[in-house]
């Protein structure tokens, strides 16, 4: 290498080293720190900071209340967005063929998905209220502890959480279903294609792209999801409504435990990573990212 | 002369003019008439130069608290005085947040308020906030049913079950419920299983710091709770209630028993409420072994920064508004309970709040939450193990050794 070229390196590297500086500052050194306070026993508060080696990890192994949460976390993830496409799709083929009421029915998509997830939540409460509850009273005589009853919790938030979020996928599946030309499916008709047919070979792969990108938005959302549990059930009962992050709340903020509550938030991220990274492998393969 | 002045500097800076101004954080006041901005001015007339900016905290506890340790710990959180609460005075002494009060305060300062107040007050043997506003846990009753079927309040939760079975085999109303409480997997849910085990004479943390000193007393007393539901006394959603939401039950008469703060008799007296003058209140029973009938106490203290630059001011603040004028002010215009004890027989506040007496009792015998800087790892590490117990997950054998394990491997970290 002439004195020349290193000359340019340098140079090169003087250039980029801002840029770097604030990539380290901003992912590299917190995660660092995640990773180092996790090792310790850290009361901040307190002014505790005792090294812990990997007890927490050890622990976590063996912690019922984590495994459970990461259980809920993703069988609210994978339910909640399950039934949110399908509803969602559904509800955009309804409005598209609908003729009238269209505006109405997309303003009311609209302000369910506008209100903030805690006004949602309060609304449930009183959906789910055991007396003069809407939910026990379409029941008529058979009441149902819909947030006290560890088999109903889950369903009762993940039911909340489906009303909220369905209109975004509606919304997008709308969206693309008002630009697919009129001319496919008048030739799939002259073709003698049924409904069924059409929808199947002309709707569905239209709007798959618009179905991956809903996915991977509510999936991404719901593995974080906080708000409705924190609210409407406060974890319970019993924990089965708590998530990794109420947990990981619990312990960062409440009880301010920065030691176990970052091994907490560690083994979170990882399964989140995990998930995205899967995610990401299908997109790659359906040609929407690099 | 000039030169002094262009130079701006010269000498020490001179001491600031103009008023001192004191921020206090609380949260907010309801009720229709909050007598605060009032009891503040007052402060204020009697202390020239000092001025009291009160600000409200955010709406729940769990954010007030996240609140304070933000600012707090960031070491410039822009006020002097704060409105804790009694499960937090402990901690934040600990964290080194609060001012050591005690050389401001005269020897015998905490005497005329609730002993159980006091005890929340004092951490390490310093004084660390002054009580405020009382509250304890207490049980309402149906005063007409029980009169009409020739029964006294229960003393203890045996005669309380078989007083809400005989009611309710009588009036055959399907919609009547016996004994209302709050389940949710929440703090409520940690006060209620507290005050069963002082019920049941024991408690959850013992002197040597062993949580569930005696793990047989306090299985029996989750086996009750859980059997309360499983034997119909307590409706099956009691294990998602929390205050409101049984008080609106007992409120609409749909229940016998209630167990909750002082707070909701005002709300039972309401004109248009359909248990307007039906309601008794009376000390939380106890469990047949002779324990102690006791409730737990809620409500707020007042503590000062501890860096705060006008400390004489704010030492003077919360000395004012823990004082008795302040607290009779409070008293007459909202429904916040003194911790004064001499309040409870002030004719005058007696005309205004006629129940203050009946609480008077009540309070005095209350039992504060375990005084211990880590409440809030105790109490979140607890309440899905309790909720665990009430909806049948798990046994109370299980639940007490999940917990103290938990708790074991969290306390011997840090402490």
């Amino acid at each position: 290498m002439t004195p020349r070229r290193r000359a340019d390196r340098r140079t090169g590297f003087l250039l980029l080293a801002p840029a770097l500086a604030v990539l380290v500052a901003l992912t590299v050194y917190p995660v660092a720190s995640v990773l180092w306070f996790s090792l310790q026993h850290r009361m901040p508060v307190f002014g505790i900071a005792r090294f812990a080696g990997v007890a927490h990890y050890a622990f976590l192994a063996e912690d019922p209340r984590f495994s459970n949460a990461a259980w809920i976390t993703f069988a609210f993830t994978t339910v909640s967005v399950g039934l949110e496409l399908g509803l969602g799709l559904l509800v955009a083929l309804a409005l598209r063929a609908q003729r009238t009421g269209r505006r109405l029915g997309l303003s009311l998509l609209l302000l369910a998905w506008a209100l903030p997830s805690v006004v949602t939540a309060r609304l449930f409460e009183w959906l789910y209220h055991p007396a003069a509850g809407l939910a026990n009273f379409l029941l008529g005589g058979h009441p149902l502890n819909w947030l006290g009853d560890p088999v109903l919790a889950l369903p009762g938030v993940i039911l909340a959480d489906v009303w909220r979020t369905m209109p975004f996928v509606a919304l997008i599946c709308y969206a693309r279903l008002t630009t697919i030309a009129p001319e496919l499916y008048e030739a799939a008709q002259v073709d003698g294609a049924g409904q069924l047919a059409m929808f199947r070979r002309i709707t569905l792969p239209l709007l798959s792209q618009v179905l991956l990108i809903g996915l991977l938005f509510r999936s991404l959302d719901a593995l974080r999801a906080f708000d409705l549990m924190f609210v409407l059930t406060g974890g319970g009962p019993a924990g089965t409504t708590e998530t990794l992050s109420v947990y990981a709340y619990r312990n960062l903020f409440q009880t301010l435990q920065l030691g176990f509550g970052s091994a907490v938030a560690v083994v979170a991220a990882a399964l989140v990573m995990l998930v995205a990274w899967a995610y990401l492998r299908i997109l790659r393969r359906e040609g929407l990212t690099a | 002369m000039l030169g002094c002045l262009l130079l701006a500097g010269c000498g020490e800076p001179a001491p600031r003019a103009g008023p001192v101004t004191l921020v206090f954080k609380h949260a907010r006041i309801l009720g229709p008439s909050d007598p605060l901005p009032a009891v503040l001015r007052e402060f204020e007339t009697w202390h020239p130069g000092v001025r009291v900016r009160s600000e409200a905290l955010p709406w729940s506890t769990d954010e007030q608290h996240q609140f304070y340790v933000v600012n707090l710990e960031g070491g410039n959180p822009g006020f002097d005085v704060m409105m804790l609460d009694v499960i937090w005075v402990a901690e934040f002494a600990r964290a080194g947040w609060l001012l050591d009060l005690t050389p401001h305060l005269a020897p015998d300062e905490l005497a005329p308020h609730f002993p159980a107040a006091a005890t929340a007050a004092r951490f390490d043997g310093r004084v660390w906030a002054l009580p405020w506003i009382m509250n304890v846990g207490l049980l309402y009753y149906r005063a007409d049913l029980l009169a009409k079927h020739g029964l006294e309040p229960p003393e203890t939760y045996d005669e309380l079950v078989a007083q809400a079975r005989r009611i309710r085999a009588a009036e055959r109303d399907p919609r009547l419920d016996g004994f209302l409480w709050q389940g949710k997997q929440y703090e409520g849910l940690v006060v209620n299983v507290l005050e069963g085990l002082w019920a049941n004479g024991t408690r959850l943390l013992g002197d040597d710091g062993t949580i569930f000193p005696e793990p047989e007393r306090a299985r029996e007393v989750l086996a009750f709770l859980r059997g309360l539901i499983d034997h119909g006394i307590s409706p099956p959603w009691v294990t998602a209630a929390d205050e409101e939401l049984t008080r609106r039950a007992f409120g609409n008469g749909h229940a016998i028993f209630l167990r909750n703060w002082p707070y909701a008799m005002d709300l039972f007296e309401l004109a248009d409420s359909p248990v307007r003058g039906k309601v008794g209140m009376a000390s939380l029973p106890r469990h047949a072994r002779g324990a102690e009938r006791a409730g737990a106490t809620g409500g707020a203290h007042l503590g000062v920064y501890r860096y705060t630059k006008q400390s004489e001011a704010a030492v003077a603040l919360v000395r004012f508004l823990a004082g008795e004028a302040a607290q009779k002010a409070l008293a007459t215009g909202v429904a916040l309970n003194p911790t004064r004890t001499a309040l409870y027989h002030d004719a005058a506040l007696v005309r205004t709040r006629p129940n203050l007496p009946r609480i008077y009792s009540l309070a005095a015998a209350a039992r504060p939450r375990p005084v211990t800087p880590y409440y809030l790892v105790l109490s979140t590490t607890l309440q899905p193990e309790l909720s665990a117990v009430l909806v049948g997950i798990k046994t109370p054998g299980e639940a007490v050794a999940d917990a103290r394990r938990r708790l074991d491997h969290f306390l011997r970290g840090i402490r």
